[in-house]
C-alpha cells in the first residue's frame, strides 16, 4: 500500500543528497570546462572535505565554522598540488585523454589509501551545524541539516553565478571554456586558470562532504560512488553546463529516492548506474543537450 | 627508470628489449623448483598474466579503454564458484559456461557502450564493474554477499585433479603461455590487424572497409573471455571466493602490470604481472600500502614511461623528446 508521507519523506531526503550530488557535478564540469579533462579524483575531495573536518573537530576541538574553512582552503591547496604535479606534467606531454582518465584515477586511489592508513577504516560522522529538532509538517520531519544543506548549495550556485558573469577571472574562465586558443590570444593566463580550477572544483566538493557528512557518515572509501553520482549528474545536465548539473543531481537524487521507495535501499546504487546508462545510451547530450 | 647511456650499441638495446621477457619466464621456472611461498605470488602473476593479455587486445591493439574488465572476471570467478561448489559441476564445464557468460555480456553491454567514446565510454566501462560488484554484493541467495563462497574444488578432469601447489603453477604457466600464443595469433591475423588499424584512426580504417564497430565489439567480447578465464582461474586456485576479489583494486593493478610490461605488445602483460607481483615482495603484507605504491607508480609510469619495460630497448635506441603515445605503438612488433 501506498503511504504518502514515507513517500514525501523519501522525495525530501532525495533532494537533499541530490544538491551534494549536484555539487559535485559542477565540480566536474569547472574542470572540464578549462581543460576539456575529466577528473576521475573528484570524489576524494569529497570524501577529504568530510574526514579533515572530523580530524580538525576531534585532535584539535575547533569550532565547526574554523574546522570547515580550513578543510576547505586544504583541499583546495591540494587540488591545485595535484593539477601541478600530475596533470600539468600530462597535459606538457599531450597526453591522450585516456592516460589522463587512470591518472586521475591512480590519484583517488593514492588519496583513499593514504587516509585509509592515517584515520583507520572506522566510518566517521561529523554533528550536525544546527542540534535542534526536526521541523514537522504533516508526516514529513525535515532536519536542520538538509535546510542547510539545500540552503548553502543554493547560495553557492547564486555566488557561482555572480563570479561567472560579473567577476574579470570568472569571464576568464568562461572564454578558456569556449576556445582556448582565442582566450589564450586575449591575453589570459589559460595554464593558471587550470590550477584555479582545480581550486574551485576541489573546494565544491570540499563543501558537499562537509555538508553530507553529518546525516551520513564518511570513510576512506566512500570518494569514488560520490564521484560517480557527480558524474552522472554532470551528464544528465549536459556535460559542461555547471547549472545543468546541479539541476542533473536533483533529478538524480530524486529518482535513486524512488528506487529506494520502490525496490529497497540495496539496490540504491544499480538504480543510480541505471540511470547513467540510459542516459549514455539515449541521450548522452543530456537534458538541456551539451554545452557549447 | 635510470637515465641510460645513449652509446650503448644496438645489440645491448636488443638484449634490453627481451631481458625482461626472460627473467619473468627464468622467475616462473625458479618459483616451480623452488616450491613454497613463492609458488604462491607466481601463480597470482600468472592468473593477472592472463587478466592483462585480454585487456592489453582491447587497449594496446584495439586502442580502446574500458575500466570494467573486472565485471568479466568477476563473472567467470562467480560462475566457476557458484556451479562447482554449489551446484557440484566439474570445473572445466562450469569454466565454459563462465566464459560464455561473460561474451554473452560483453555482446550485451558492449553493442551499445562501444558506441560511446572519450570519457563517456570510462564512466560507462566504470559503472558496469560497479554494477556486477554491487550485484555479487546484494544477490546474497547465490554469492552470500560479502561471505563469500567457500570450498571451491581445485582445477581437473574426472577424478584426476591439480592440488600440489608445483602442479597448479605448471598448469598455470601451461595456460598462460596458450594465452600469449593466442594473442600472437589473433595480432597477426586479419582481425588483429583490423583492429590495431582503427586503433589508429577510425575512419581510415573504415575507408579501408574495416567494419569498425563489429570489429571493436569483437574485441571486447575476446578481451571478457580472457577476463573470464582469469576469474575461474583464480576461484580454482585460491578456493574462495568474495565480491572484493574482483573489485576497483583489479582493474587498477591490471592498468599497471599492463603499463609495466609495456602496452601493445605480447610479452608485456607477463612481464608487467610478474613485475608487480613479485618484485614489491616487501609490501605483500600490508595490502593498504600496495595498493597506495602501485597508484603512485602507476601515475610515475603514465607521466615518464608511457612506453613501459618492454619499451626499454627503443629507448636506447632513439630518446624522443616527444614521448610515445600511450595507448597502441603502432611500430611495436610482437
Amino acid at each position: 500500500m501506498f503511504d504518502l508521507a514515507y513517500f514525501s519523506q523519501t522525495l525530501v531526503n532525495g533532494l537533499s543528497v541530490g544538491c551534494i550530488y549536484g555539487l559535485i557535478g559542477i565540480g566536474f564540469c569547472v574542470i572540464y570546462n578549462a581543460s576539456g579533462i575529466v577528473n576521475f579524483a573528484q570524489g576524494a575531495f569529497v570524501m577529504l572535505g568530510g574526514m579533515i573536518t572530523y580530524v580538525l573537530l576531534t585532535t584539535l576541538h575547533l569550532p565547526m565554522i574554523v574546522a570547515g574553512s580550513i578543510a576547505i582552503i586544504v583541499v583546495a591547496l591540494l587540488g591545485v598540488l595535484i593539477e601541478r604535479i600530475v596533470v600539468r606534467p600530462l597535459w606538457d606531454r599531450n597526453a591522450t585523454m585516456f592516460v589522463m582518465i587512470l591518472a586521475t584515477l591512480a590519484v583517488q586511489i593514492v588519496i583513499e589509501r593514504t587516509t585509509l592508513i592515517l584515520v583507520g577504516d572506522q566510518p566517521k560522522s561529523i554533528p550536525v551545524f544546527t542540534d535542534l529538532p526536526p521541523i514537522r509538517i504533516g508526516g514529513v520531519s525535515i532536519g536542520y541539516q538538509t535546510l542547510w544543506i539545500i540552503g548553502v548549495s543554493l547560495v553557492l550556485i547564486a555566488l557561482l553565478a555572480l563570479f561567472f558573469q560579473k567577476t574579470l577571472v570568472g569571464r576568464a574562465m568562461r572564454a578558456c571554456s569556449i576556445n582556448r586558443e582565442a582566450a589564450a590570444l586575449q591575453g589570459i593566463p589559460v595554464s593558471r586558470m587550470l590550477a584555479l580550477s582545480f581550486a574551485l572544483s576541489a573546494a565544491l566538493g570540499a563543501i558537499a562532504g562537509i555538508l553530507l557528512t553529518p546525516t551520513q557518515f564518511t570513510a576512506f572509501n566512500v570518494g569514488t560512488p560520490f564521484a560517480i553520482s557527480g558524474f552522472i549528474a554532470a551528464i544528465v545536465g549536459g556535460f559542461g553546463r555547471p547549472f545543468g548539473a546541479f539541476l542533473g543531481g536533483i533529478a538524480l537524487g530524486l529518482a535513486q529516492a524512488l528506487a529506494v521507495f520502490g525496490l529497497g535501499s540495496g539496490l540504491k546504487n544499480v538504480a543510480a548506474l541505471s540511470v547513467l546508462l540510459i542516459f549514455l545510451f539515449l541521450r548522452p547530450s543530456g537534458i538541456l543537450g551539451a554545452a557549447k | 627508470m635510470p637515465t641510460l647511456p645513449t652509446t650503448i650499441s644496438t645489440n645491448a638495446g636488443l638484449l634490453l628489449r627481451y631481458l625482461p621477457a626472460v627473467l619473468a619466464v627464468g622467475l616462473i621456472a625458479y618459483a616451480i623448483v623452488a616450491g613454497g611461498h613463492f609458488v604462491t605470488l607466481a601463480g597470482f602473476a600468472l592468473i593477472y598474466a592472463v587478466f592483462v593479455t585480454g585487456l592489453n587486445i582491447f587497449m594496446g591493439y584495439a586502442g580502446q579503454a574500458s575500466f570494467g574488465q573486472n565485471a568479466f572476471a568477476a563473472i567467470g570467478g562467480y560462475a566457476s564458484a557458484v556451479l562447482t561448489a554449489t551446484y557440484g559441476w566439474p570445473p572445466i564445464p562450469a569454466l565454459i559456461v563462465g566464459a560464455a557468460g561473460a561474451a554473452l555480456c560483453a555482446v550485451v553491454i558492449g553493442y551499445p557502450t562501444l558506441r560511446l567514446r572519450g570519457h563517456y565510454l570510462a564512466m560507462a566501462t566504470l559503472a558496469i564493474g560497479l554494477i556486477v560488484y554491487e550485484v555479487t554484493v546484494q544477490w546474497q541467495s547465490v554469492t552470500q554477499g560479502y561471505m563469500g563462497i567457500s570450498g571451491i574444488p581445485p582445477l581437473g578432469i574426472g577424478s584426476w585433479e591439480v592440488t600440489s601447489d608445483r602442479a597448479q603453477l605448471i598448469m598455470l604457466s601451461i595456460v598462460v603461455t596458450l594465452c600469449m600464443a593466442s594473442a600472437w595469433l589473433i595480432r597477426n591475423s586479419r582481425f588483429g590487424r583490423a583492429i590495431v588499424a582503427l586503433s589508429g584512426s577510425e575512419d581510415a580504417a573504415r575507408a579501408l572497409g574495416v567494419d569498425v564497430a563489429r570489429y571493436k565489439l569483437a574485441a571486447f567480447v575476446v578481451s571478457a573471455v580472457y577476463a573470464s578465464l582469469a576469474g575461474s582461474l583464480f576461484v580454482h586456485i585460491v578456493g574462495f571466493v568474495s565480491p572484493e576479489v574482483f573489485g576497483m583494486h583489479m582493474v587498477i593493478l591490471g592498468f599497471t602490470m599492463l603499463y609495466v610490461g609495456g602496452i601493445g605488445t605480447i610479452t608485456g602483460p607477463l612481464v608487467g604481472a610478474i613485475v608487480i607481483n613479485l618484485l614489491p615482495e616487501t609490501f605483500r603484507g600490508l595490502k593498504d600500502y600496495q595498493d597506495l605504491v602501485y597508484g603512485a607508480a602507476l601515475i610515475l609510469l603514465l607521466i615518464y614511461a608511457p612506453g613501459g619495460l618492454a619499451s626499454l630497448g627503443n629507448a636506447l635506441k632513439r630518446r624522443p623528446s616527444t614521448p610515445i603515445p600511450a595507448t597502441a605503438p603502432k611500430g611495436a612488433r610482437p
